[in-house]
């Protein structure tokens, strides 16, 4: 399966990722879509997550509950962020 | 240490035996009898922990001479008279933690020393915005630090905890009339916290947090030299002062010829790590944040309030997953 062309919430997160954990060596065209952000693939870290999360609840005005088991999976890439920041986002105007 | 498993009782685990009981039974005492009758009682006390307390009696022996070797200053070695005079001081902070509670302890009897200015700054919070970080110390008093709540006039000030108690404390806080004063339980940092937190600092309020005791559960640590031997210290401050990128100063209340002196100082400006530097940039404050420990020790040496084995290796680190 070809990687698909990232969205443009995609790009912006993936800019705010460079942004927010000064990866200035890097572009949002670096980090593609489905590249795994923790471990093998970015290497981010736990904190780095947090650090990230922060940003997240910050630009998007959504809320990430303490006590979400799926967190781990939102944060693993930059697409299932979009998706997770999309559906929060929907949550919201719905609520 | 070679007895591990007692010396190496964590605090969380052994504060729970007395702490919370003695605090609610004096809580009790003090509105029912007042300081002078329950003073005795309440020295009889701490007097049978001192007596049944034979690891913290050592504990407090290690701190001493740790002291005495560290600053070169021989009168400081423990004795039973030196390590008695701590668990006596203990009681006696607990005494002023009750006046303090109870309001009896008014500002003008507390010594506010504030190179820095900073206390402007706390009363600006609410309409200059940005709210600032205090890290605190179990030497001398740290309840006496509420005293900057008042300090503060209407600005909240946020006090960030380890302990399962919070909502107990908070009762027993609002009972005593305490308004400006929320205790808030931190055992992780997780991103719902912290969005709190970043919130709270918006709009201007401060945020309280004990910088010398590790957590139990999830708290990364690091082990800096502190009195020349290496302690474990919490990283959890100083991860948060970078997340949240908002000054933090140091408090620390000293109980000095019978009067208090909260010492209110600068620490970091702006907390931020270069991209990979972050573990070697908090080790550098922590280590700081020891040396100036270890000479505020040196103006109240009976006033460390942690008797729990201090010098311990920091436990194995697992990367806590986000």
């Amino acid at each position: 399966m070809n990687a698909p062309a990232s969205t443009a919430l995609q790009q912006e997160i993936a800019q705010l990722i460079i942004d927010t954990l000064n990866l200035e060596d890097l572009t949002p065209a670096d980090i593609p879509p489905e590249q795994p952000l923790f471990g093998q693939g970015l290497g981010l870290d736990s904190v780095d997550a947090l650090e990230l999360a922060l940003a997240l609840q910050k630009r998007y005005a959504i809320r990430i509950a303490s006590d979400d088991k799926d967190a781990r999976r939102h944060f693993a890439t930059v697409a299932s962020l979009a998706a997770f920041v999309e559906t929060q986002q929907q949550a919201a105007c719905a609520g | 240490m070679a007895e591990a498993s007692a010396a190496g009782r964590h605090w969380s685990l052994q504060r729970e035996r007395g702490s919370l009981l003695l605090m609610r039974l004096t809580a009790f005492a003090a509105r029912r009898f007042g300081r002078r009758l329950l003073s005795p009682v309440l020295h009889l006390i701490v007097l049978y922990f001192f007596l049944t307390g034979r690891q913290a009696r050592r504990n407090i022996a290690q701190y001493h001479d740790y002291l005495a070797d560290w600053s070169g200053r021989d009168e400081l070695r423990p004795t039973t008279g030196r390590v008695f005079g701590q668990f006596m001081a203990f009681a006696d902070c607990l005494l002023d933690r009750l006046d303090v509670w109870g309001g009896r302890l008014r500002l003008d009897q507390v010594q506010l020393l504030d190179p820095g200015s900073l206390r402007p700054q706390l009363v600006q919070g609410r309409q200059h915005g940005r709210g600032q970080i205090l890290v605190g110390t179990h030497l001398g008093n740290l309840d006496v630090c509420r005293a900057l709540a008042e300090l503060g006039e209407r600005v909240p000030l946020n006090v960030l905890v380890h302990t399962r108690h919070v909502a107990h404390f908070n009762r027993l806080l609002g009972e005593a009339g305490e308004q400006r004063l929320r205790l808030i339980q931190v055992s992780e940092l997780d991103p719902a916290l912290m969005l709190d937190l970043a919130q709270r600092l918006d709009r201007g309020e401060w945020l309280a947090i004990a910088g010398d005791r590790v957590p139990l559960h999830g708290g990364r640590s690091v082990a800096v030299d502190f009195l020349g031997h290496p302690a474990a210290f919490p990283q959890g401050p100083w991860l948060m002062a970078g997340l949240l990128r908002c000054p933090v100063n140091l408090m620390c209340c000293l109980k000095i010829d019978g009067r208090y002196q909260i010492h209110l100082e600068r620490f970091i400006d702006d907390p931020a790590w270069a991209r990979g530097q972050r573990d070697a940039t908090i080790e550098g404050w922590v280590q700081r944040y020891a040396e100036r420990l270890a000479q505020w020790c040196l103006l109240a040496p009976q006033q460390w309030f942690n008797f729990y084995a201090y010098w311990q290796p920091p436990a194995p680190q697992g990367e806590p997953d986000a």
